[in-house]
């Protein structure tokens, strides 16, 4: 270990409005399963009405001990003090009579139950008869303390429903049950950012109503966002116990749970993209029902081009139609600009594209191969012929062993889910290079990957694309693929709406741009009334230094067209009109040549939130109307569409 | 590493496998067996008891397969029924070999409806298999005009009678056969396919495997072993009848059950199955030997069923991460 993670506040000092004991105290908590041992000494301390953060890489035993808490896992050694009293809990059942309630990380509803019956699950194990007009009500209530109740239809079947609503019921579970504690367990894993800003709202209600909440998550934005104090694990042992977040910076959080400092996970900012070379794999108005409308894009040789957007936005099925996995209704698919229509993933694995899917337990590895056939299932698949021909690729395989750091002998383990999850994604990735392809597709490739091992993940896939591989990667998390990706495509509701150099986006811009289309209507509508009325062009839009991000434009007159669209990046003086971007005055701005005048507005939600300028091009030869009323009218018309349009994203 | 931890961990891969454990479990039958009945080990008894494997044993190969890649045949009894038939009807008009190659064609050609209905469309192979059973029996019947067939060609008898080496054809037949489809499960491209379909179907055709093929072969294969069983068997009486055949597919599923084999497809093996029709022979044979009424076999057999999945199950999970 090279630097020393700094010394650990001790709980309590100095802080604000801390109870003398704590509600929950464990500690010295010991877990071995076979051969793992999972905790050796942990300790976590919690007060009433906190919302406390339960961190660590992957392994660190953050689950374990929420377990041992919740009472699924019983501990071999340690102590839990709750409200001051020792307790023993056998089984989760005890966990709930206390008052401890887990909210899982993949839900443990009854997906054929609707969801009334799903929050009050335990009762219908009771003896007598249900009462489904007082659960009806009750559930009600509570929905309402959560201030939800439009969210969630209680007569929906579960299995319908969307993964945000199934959280929502299973926190609706827990309050039914009078929990005090309640531990979330990476509960944003699933969610688009609008939805996790909705879990935040709710978790605030339910800490400002006195419950406990206990946020196990590795997404360290969100640990800031939310958490009052936060208790870091490494190794199964508690390396910061119960130290306020505010206190603490990212990197020291990092130090924390990776023991060393890591310089950063992404080498560097991408340097702009290989420009002038040819485009391997180029997709044009790409459409697979239901949820892939119109999708174009491209990426070069060599280059790592990002498809981001929120969850639902059709990224991954994007992904699937273009390796054959799913059936396409039009568009075309061009592959060394040869037309390529896969109808099957062998098509696609013959022609050089390999796809890493998301979920590497369902789509990625056969568990009852070893990994060394794991490893070789790619080759088996583009294999001509009747035998194995396995040793035919020793070579490669042990080249290939070297760039992932994986000893030869580990190859012959019977079992790859015992690999980390990190082990397990390079082993898959590892599974295409055998085969030199031309194009890999990764889908989410460090879902459930700890934070040392990412940046391995990704100086790997530098390097095969340094090799002259396209690679195209599909993330949630924008960090992420701004950090490694050179290009970056967003889709939102099954459209391509925007490709711009990573270089000059950041988080929030990515926000803005992947929000759902259906908030946009509106904002369509509107914008189209206006610029119909006053026979030109407008546009909402984004400003960054010399930069324009447009998230929406709309033309009536052909003659005011500003020279750029919807999803567009450019330079004031790209467009027709820098002089008005440039000033962004309160009047209207006539462009050199006096063939435009523009007039741009910065907007704001109802609740003050910055969202951006709207412009307005008129045609500068014809009268202008007084731009103070124009200017009101662009002003209210778009705080009523950004409280209306709740699914908009907020901005800091 | 050293010698020592080398050592156990040879120890441990080698008790780790299906097929040890299970040749364990059958010696240790035949040692009681022996100690219970002093005819059981004559040299007339073990190789009426391999005789007795051959019907069963290949069937259960091709059950293999099929429950390898997660599925299930239940149509093989009935298609033996029925291929037997069409065997009897063939000889009546061709000589021997077309014949027989006719009755394995009928075979390979049901199962290959039967797995295209599963694989192509989706259909659970239980039902689809199962509806199958019942429209080869029924046609068994309509074919053969509900009698027996017993004219046969006495040229019919030597596939059976004819020894090479000493040991009879059909038992060499069965073992031929479970020689090739263990090369073939593990050496070739489609068997290491049809581990993978069982273990992981989404996984396969992610990879690029051709996973629609591969999942309708082990019907075929199930179909046309099933007539090869058939023609062992009227060969061996001269005779054949419709009703030839009831109850093969549960013998099948059993053997390869005993033998290790998971009904969920991915793990199981060739020689775990016929480990398993020897288990099954065996106590057929020792409780006759030991005078004891042959109701009773049922009991025993399905009682060795259960012990089978149960002792895999513990092994398993002990083992298993979940």
């Amino acid at each position: 270990m090279k630097a020393q993670p700094p010394e650990a506040a001790p709980p309590g000092d100095g802080t604000r409005e801390v109870a003398s004991t704590p509600i929950l105290a464990a500690s010295g908590i010991e877990k071995t399963f076979g051969r793992t041992r999972a905790l050796q000494g942990a300790d976590l301390k919690l007060w009433a009405g906190e919302v406390h953060g339960l961190l660590g890489a992957n392994g660190a035993g953050k689950s374990t001990v929420s377990k041992v808490i919740s009472g699924q896992i019983r501990r071999d050694a340690g102590s839990i003090l709750w409200k001051g009293e020792p307790i023993e809990l056998r089984t989760s059942h005890e966990a709930i009579r206390h008052g401890i309630t887990m909210v899982m990380q993949e839900t443990s509803l009854a997906p054929d139950l609707t969801v009334l019956e799903n929050i009050f699950l335990a009762e219908l194990g009771r003896p007598g008869f249900l009462s489904f007009g007082s659960m009806r009500k009750r559930a009600g209530q509570l929905l309402d303390t959560l201030g939800q109740r439009e969210a969630l239809p209680l007569d929906r079947e579960v299995r319908a429903i969307s993964p945000a609503q199934r959280q929502l019921v299973e926190i609706a579970k827990a309050l039914a049950l009078n929990s005090d504690l309640i531990i979330f367990d990476e509960p944003t894993a699933s969610l688009s950012p609008t939805e996790v800003e909705r879990l935040f709202e709710v978790m605030t209600k339910l800490k400002r109503a006195g419950h406990t909440l206990v946020f196990v998550s590795h997404r360290l934005e969100e640990v800031f966002a939310i958490t009052d104090r936060v208790t870091i694990l490494r190794e199964g042992r508690t390396v910061a116990n119960s130290v306020e977040t505010s206190s603490l910076t990212q990197a020291e959080i990092i130090r924390f749970m990776v023991g060393q400092e890591l310089k950063t996970i992404y080498s560097a900012h991408p340097e702009q993209g290989p420009t002038g070379l040819p485009a391997v794999l180029e997709v044009k108005h790409l459409r697979s029902a239901p949820l892939v409308h119109d999708v174009s894009f491209m990426v070069r040789r060599g280059e790592i081009a990002g498809l981001g957007g929120l969850v639902g936005a059709g990224r991954s099925e994007t992904l699937e139609a273009i390796f054959g996995l799913r059936a396409r209704q039009g568009g075309e698919i061009r592959l060394f600009g040869k037309p390529f229509n896969p109808g099957r993933p062998a098509d696609a694995v013959r022609a050089g594209i390999g796809l890493i899917a998301e979920d590497r337990r369902v789509q990625g590895i056969v568990p009852d191969f070893s990994v060394r056939e794991n490893l070789l299932l790619g080759h088996l698949a583009a294999h001509h012929g009747f035998g194995l021909s396995y040793k035919k690729r020793k070579a490669k395989v042990d080249e290939l062993l070297t760039m992932l750091d994986l000893p030869a002998h580990r190859l012959l383990d019977a079992n790859m889910l015992n690999f980390s999850g990190g082990m397990q994604q390079k082993v898959l990735i590892a599974r295409w290079l055998l085969l030199e392809p031309s194009v890999l597709i990764l889908d989410e490739p460090t879902k459930g990957v700890d934070i040392g091992t990412r940046s391995s993940i990704y100086s790997m896939l530098r390097e095969i694309a340094t090799k002259g591989v396209a690679v195209l990667v599909v993330s949630s998390d924008f960090e992420e693929l701004l950090g490694l990706c050179q290009r970056i495509v967003v889709m939102s509701d099954g459209l391509s709406i925007a490709d711009v150099p990573s270089a000059v986006l950041d988080e929030e811009k990515l926000t803005f741009f992947a929000a759902p289309r259906t908030s946009m209507k509106r904002n369509t509508e509107v914008l189209r009334e206006l610029v119909r009325d006053l026979n030109g062009a407008g546009f909402w839009a984004l400003i960054d230094a010399e930069r324009l991000f447009c998230l929406n434009a709309v033309v009536s007159n052909e003659r005011t067209d500003p020279g750029f669209q919807s999803g567009g990046t450019p330079r004031f003086s790209e467009t027709r009109i820098p002089k008005a971007l440039a000033a962004r005055s309160n009047d209207f701005v006539r462009e050199a040549d006096r063939n435009l005048a523009s007039l741009v507005v910065p907007v704001r939600s109802r609740l003050g939130h910055d969202m951006g300028w709207v412009g307005l091009i008129l045609d500068g030869a014809a009268a202008l109307p007084p731009a103070e009323p124009v200017r009101r009218r662009i002003e209210t018309l778009f705080a009523q569409i950004t409280s209306e349009g709740s699914q908009l994203p907020p901005t800091n | 590493m050293n010698a020592l931890s080398a050592d156990t961990s040879i120890f441990r891969s080698l008790a780790g496998r299906l097929e040890v454990r299970m040749l364990g479990l059958a010696l240790l039958l035949g040692a009681i067996l022996a100690v219970l009945s002093p005819h059981f080990l004559a040299t007339g008894n073990l190789l009426n008891l391999l005789d007795q494997s051959v019907v069963v044993g290949i069937v259960a190969i091709g059950m293999t397969f099929v429950i390898l890649i997660g599925g299930i045949d239940l149509s093989v009894g009935s298609i033996a029924g029925l291929t037997g038939v069409l065997l009897g009807l063939a000889l009546q008009r061709f000589s021997i070999p077309v014949a027989i190659a006719l009755a394995v064609l009928a075979g390979a050609g049901i199962g290959l409806i039967s797995g295209f209905f599963i694989a192509r469309f989706g259909l659970a192979a239980f039902v689809v298999t199962l509806g199958m059973m019942a429209i080869c029996r029924s046609l068994a019947y309509i074919c053969s005009g509900n009698t027996s067939i017993s004219n046969l060609p006495a040229g019919l008898g030597n596939i059976v009678f004819t020894s090479v080496l000493g040991v009879p054809s059909n038992v060499l037949t069965l073992f031929v056969l479970y020689a090739l489809a263990w090369c073939y499960l593990n050496y070739t491209k489609g068997g290491r396919t049809i581990y993978a379909i069982g273990s992981n179907r989404e996984a396969a055709r992610t990879a690029g495997l051709n996973v629609l093929a591969f999942s309708i072969l082990p019907y075929i294969i199930s179909g046309a072993l099933s007539a090869v069983a058939i023609t062992f068997a009227s060969a061996e009486v001269m005779s054949i009848d419709p009703l030839a055949g009831t109850g093969l597919e549960l013998d099948a599923i059993a053997a390869v059950v005993i033998g290790g084999a998971s009904l969920f497809g991915g793990r199981g093996s060739i020689i775990g199955t016929l480990i398993g029709v020897f288990i099954m022979v065996m106590i057929r044979n020792g409780l006759n030997l030991m005078n004891v009424s042959p109701f009773w076999q049922g009991s025993a057999i399905g009682s060795v069923i259960i012990a089978a999945v149960l002792v895999e199950r513990l092994l398993s999970s002990r083992s298993a991460t979940r």
